[in-house]
Formats: structure tokens, sequence, C-alpha cells
């Protein structure tokens, strides 16, 4: 058997003191791409953060390509509020070490480097790619899926509109090329035309051999685009949906919220 | 007042806006990166002048004034990473990490100044000039010592300038320094690039004191009125560019001289203050305005 590409084992985490996630475990394979679902406010975004290392996990595993990311174990007991046990605790995870064995989070609503270039952000990005792919490749290929983002190159982050942001925030994940691309809500906030023109640009992407995580609101949207989606609320996936059993909209619901009354 | 007399006061003038300049960059590029005020910036002052003494001066090793000039330079980029790991990192996820670095680093300037106290006693010294005698330009004569000073401290900040600009690591202090997050997600080694910026900003600081300590004499706590300039300078002049508190170190500089001139040393401050607050009152992020945290 081939090792997965990403592998969770009931992993728990949140930020202090309060749980957020606990339990979840999955397994994906290099050739598929994966969707997450759920509610807002159950955890998603938590669980994305500490997949790529941004916070700490409770307890559980996080394995990429079968190498484990984060330092085995349960985390310490912090029982005492006041105590800084940053002085005296090491990371468990390490985000840089994440981002450049492939694994790239695209975060929820980017904000990136407002006081920088297009050009100066795409120029930052390759430091995941650990010598995979050729910079100026990456850039041409960002520049063919997003002519916008070519065209925006000498303009600061800051005077961009939101769908832009987040041409330039999937460009700068394409640059460091990932092995495993995490997109949290890519189309949060866009008029339906831009959410047309990046879901198709996404789609570009995935056909390009780019496994994905996609988190998105959007159902119609995810069917087109993952293999397996994953139902998540109250801090754990509830459900594994295969895409030859996809759901409709409406039955998604019913299985999230109960059945609507009659 | 004659026309020799203006042109002394804006010379000197400008060349206390350039030891300004290169103080207060010091100061910003801590700022900018981190967020936070680096109080020990002043004592990183008084270290680098006598570590460049101890290095240079005839009655220590010997070695002239480019060597120590070099050793201080280099030694205190060690000292800077070594206090971001003892003063900042520590605290680096805490959520009033403002508040407890402003006390953190308070500590570290009273713990060097006594430390250079103890090392070399506080009996005055005094760096050898870099050259001697007088230039000439344009009718003006200023000593050579000062301006081969505004040279250096010219280059050295354009230098600054462009390593931000253009250099990858430069641009990686930039982007970590907007969006700490993003950079992580990006695989930038961000406690690295933090403790490069500390270490950046205390040679830029030992600069500072090489230079002061050569037109001035050297005392552990040397470095005190020089980082309360600078802190009026990064505020009066906000740090929008890399640029803004260098004009605003100019500003304030030639303020000092005329206020100096024309009110006395000791009113000087207290002119100078005045102008800050009025300047506040009406643009409250600075001349230039302020850098745009994100609020992330």
């Amino acid at each position: 058997m081939t090792t997965p590409l990403l592998e969770l084992r009931a992993l728990a985490g949140g930020y202090e003191p309060v749980q957020i996630f606990q339990n979840v475990s999955l397994t994906m394979s290099a050739d598929t791409s994966i969707g997450l679902f759920g509610p807002n406010g159950h955890g998603k975004t938590t669980l994305l953060r500490t997949v790529s290392g941004i916070i700490d996990p409770w307890r559980g595993d996080i394995l990429f390509q079968g190498e484990q990311m984060n330092r085995p174990g349960e985390r310490g007991s912090r029982r005492f509020r006041n105590f800084n046990y940053d002085a005296v605790t090491r990371r468990r995870m390490n985000p840089k070490r994440v981002a450049r064995a492939g694994l790239i989070h695209v975060p929820q609503g980017n904000l990136l480097f407002p006081e920088m270039t297009v050009e100066e952000t795409l120029s930052v990005a390759p430091a995941a790619s650990a010598g995979r792919a050729r910079p100026k490749d990456m850039l041409e290929q960002v520049h063919t899926l997003f002519p916008r983002v070519h065209e925006r190159r000498h303009h600061k982050i800051r005077f961009l509109s939101g769908g832009e942001r987040q041409m330039v925030a999937i460009g700068a994940g394409l640059m460091a090329a990932p092995k495993l691309l995490i997109l949290d809500e890519p189309t949060l906030g866009l008029s339906p035309k831009l959410r047309h023109e990046l879901s198709a640009a996404i789609r570009t992407i995935k056909s390009s051999g780019v496994p994905l995580i996609v988190v998105d609101q959007d159902v119609e949207f995810l069917q087109s685009l993952i293999d397996t989606l994953y139902l998540f609320d109250h801090g754990s996936i509830s459900r594994k949906i295969e895409q030859a059993e996809m759901p409709s909209h409406a039955e998604i619901m019913a299985m999230l919220f109960g059945e609507h009354p009659a | 007042m004659s026309a020799d007399t203006l042109l002394f006061v804006i010379t000197g003038g400008l060349v206390l806006g350039a030891l300004y300049a290169l103080m207060a960059t010091g100061l910003a590029v801590v700022w900018t990166t981190l967020g936070i005020f680096n109080f020990a910036h002043g004592a990183f002052i008084a270290a680098g002048a006598y570590i460049a003494w101890q290095i240079s001066s005839a009655e220590a090793s010997g070695l002239g004034y480019a060597a120590g000039a070099l050793g201080s330079v280099v030694g205190m980029f060690f000292v800077g990473v070594a206090c971001y790991a003892l003063l900042v990192k520590p605290f680096e996820r805490q959520p009033n990490l403002v508040l407890l670095s402003v006390i953190t680093t308070l500590a570290g300037a009273s713990v060097l100044e006594s430390g250079i106290d103890i090392l070399w006693g506080s009996r005055s010294k005094q760096l050898p000039r870099i050259v001697d005698g007088d230039v000439s330009l344009a009718g003006v004569t200023i000593s050579a010592n000062e301006a081969v000073l505004m040279v250096f401290v010219l280059v050295i900040l354009t230098v600054l300038g462009l390593f931000l600009r253009r250099a990858p690591a430069g641009r990686a202090m930039r982007a970590v320094a907007q969006n700490r997050e993003s950079a992580q997600l990006m695989g930038l080694d961000v406690p690295r690039l933090y403790a490069i910026a500390f270490g950046l900003s205390a040679a830029l600081a030992a600069f500072a004191g090489v230079f002061v300590g050569s037109i001035r004499f050297m005392t552990p706590t040397m470095g005190s009125d020089p980082l309360m300039k600078a802190l009026i300078v990064v505020i009066f002049g906000g740090v929008a560019r890399f640029t803004s508190p260098i004009f605003a170190a100019f500003i304030v500089g030639l303020i000092e001289a005329f206020a100096t001139f024309y009110a006395g040393l000791y009113w000087a401050p207290a002119v100078l203050f005045a102008i800050m607050i009025v300047v506040l009152i009406i643009k409250p992020e600075g001349l230039f305005g302020k850098y745009q945290r994100t609020v992330q």
C-alpha cells in the first residue's frame, strides 16, 4: 500500500483554554481532492490552522507523506491560567517545516502583505518550494492562470479588490510548488461572476495534478471539484461522502440540521 | 543673524539629523517588524561605542578605528540577537506583548548600562576621530570628521533601504512585519527573521554609538538622550515608509540646532516636545502617516 498524502489521527486542538475540535481522523491519497463542508464557527478553519502548524495540536498525529509533522504525544497540562507556558514548553509544530514539505495553506480572507506589491509578494512565496520548481516557471503558470495578477503586478496589495487579492493569495500558494494545497473558503465574499472565474481557475489547478483540500459553502462547486466530501460540525467529522453518492444541497442541510419541518 | 552663523547652525543640525536618522531607523526596523519599541536601543548605542573603544583605543587593544567599528557592529548584531532571545521571544505569543516588552527591554537597558559601568568604569572615554582637519564646500567649512560621518550615515541607510526592498531576506522581513501568519504559511522562518531584525537594529545602534563616541564623550548612559530623540523622530515622522523617519530625523535635528541657538541648550528639548505635540494634534499619525499594520 502506498503511503497516504495526508493522514490525521484522532486530532484535537483549539485555542487556549477552549478546545475547538476533537477526534478528527482522515486519510487522503495523492490522487484525490477532498472538501470540508459545515456550518460557520464549528472549527473547520481552526482544524486547518492546526494542520498547517499555525497553532499546536492538543492530541493526535499529523502525517504528511508518511512523515510525522507534530511532536507526538499529548500536550502537557496547562492548569495555571496565569503561567507563561510558552516560555517553558517547546512548540509542537513548525509551520516552516510543514510549508517546505509542500503542504501549502491559503488561509481564509487572506490579507497578505498590504504594503508590498503583487510582484514582491510572489517573489517571497517560493520560500516554501524548497527547490521543487523554478520560480520563473511557477510565475509563468500563475500569470497564465490569473491574467489579472499579471496586469496588477506593480500595485500594492492593499489597493487590490477582494477577488484580485484572493487570486494573488492562491497564486502565492502555487509559487510554492505545493504537493497539497489547502484553500479555506476561496470564494468567500466574492461576486457571482468572480466566483465563477475563480472556481474555473481552481478546477484548472486541480486538473494540473495538485491535490486540494477545499472548504466552501457552495456544495455544487465542491461537487464539481472533489472526490470525497467530509461533513464537519460540532468540532468533528460527522460524515464522509464519496463522489458517487453526493447528495444535493438540501439533503446535506438535512443531515447537518435535521429534517425541515413540513 | 549673519549668514555664517546660519550656515553653522544648519550644518550642526544636519549632523545631528544624520545621527538621529541612524538611531531612529534602527528603532523603526524593530518597531515595524515586531511591533514593539525596543527601549534597550540606547544601551545598544553605548555598548557599541564601548566595544569599539575596547578594540580601537590605544589604551586597550589598539587595533585602529576601522577594526573597532567593524568589531562593534558585528558584535552588537549578536548582542541584539541574544537580547531578542532573552527579552522578547519568551513573550511572543502573549496578547500583551507590547506592554511586557516595554518592561523587559527597559530591564535589558538597565542591565547593559550597569554591565558597561562594571566592565569599563564610569570615567568618560572618547573614540578617536575618523579623520582630522576641516573640509570646505561652497563656502561652508565643517570638520572633516562630521562630513565623513554624514556620508557614512547616508551610505548605510541607502544600503539598508536597498536590502529591505530588493534582497530576498529583506523582502521576507517586510512580509513578516505586515502579516506574520501569511508569512509563516509561506514557509518563511519567522523566529529567525525576527532575530535578524533585532540584530540589524542593534548593528545600526553600534554604528550610531561609534559615530557619537567620536564626537562626544562616552558614558554608560550616553544612549538615553539619543534614544529619546529617536523616539521623538519615530513618533513625529511616523514609519509609513522607510524614508519617513529619516526625513523626520533631519527636521528634528534642525529644530534642535535652532532651538539650542535661540533658546539655549536647556530649552531645546522643551521646544522639541512642544513642536511634536502640536504636530501630533494636527496629524496624529505623524508627519508622513503611520505604517499600515494589518489586523491579523
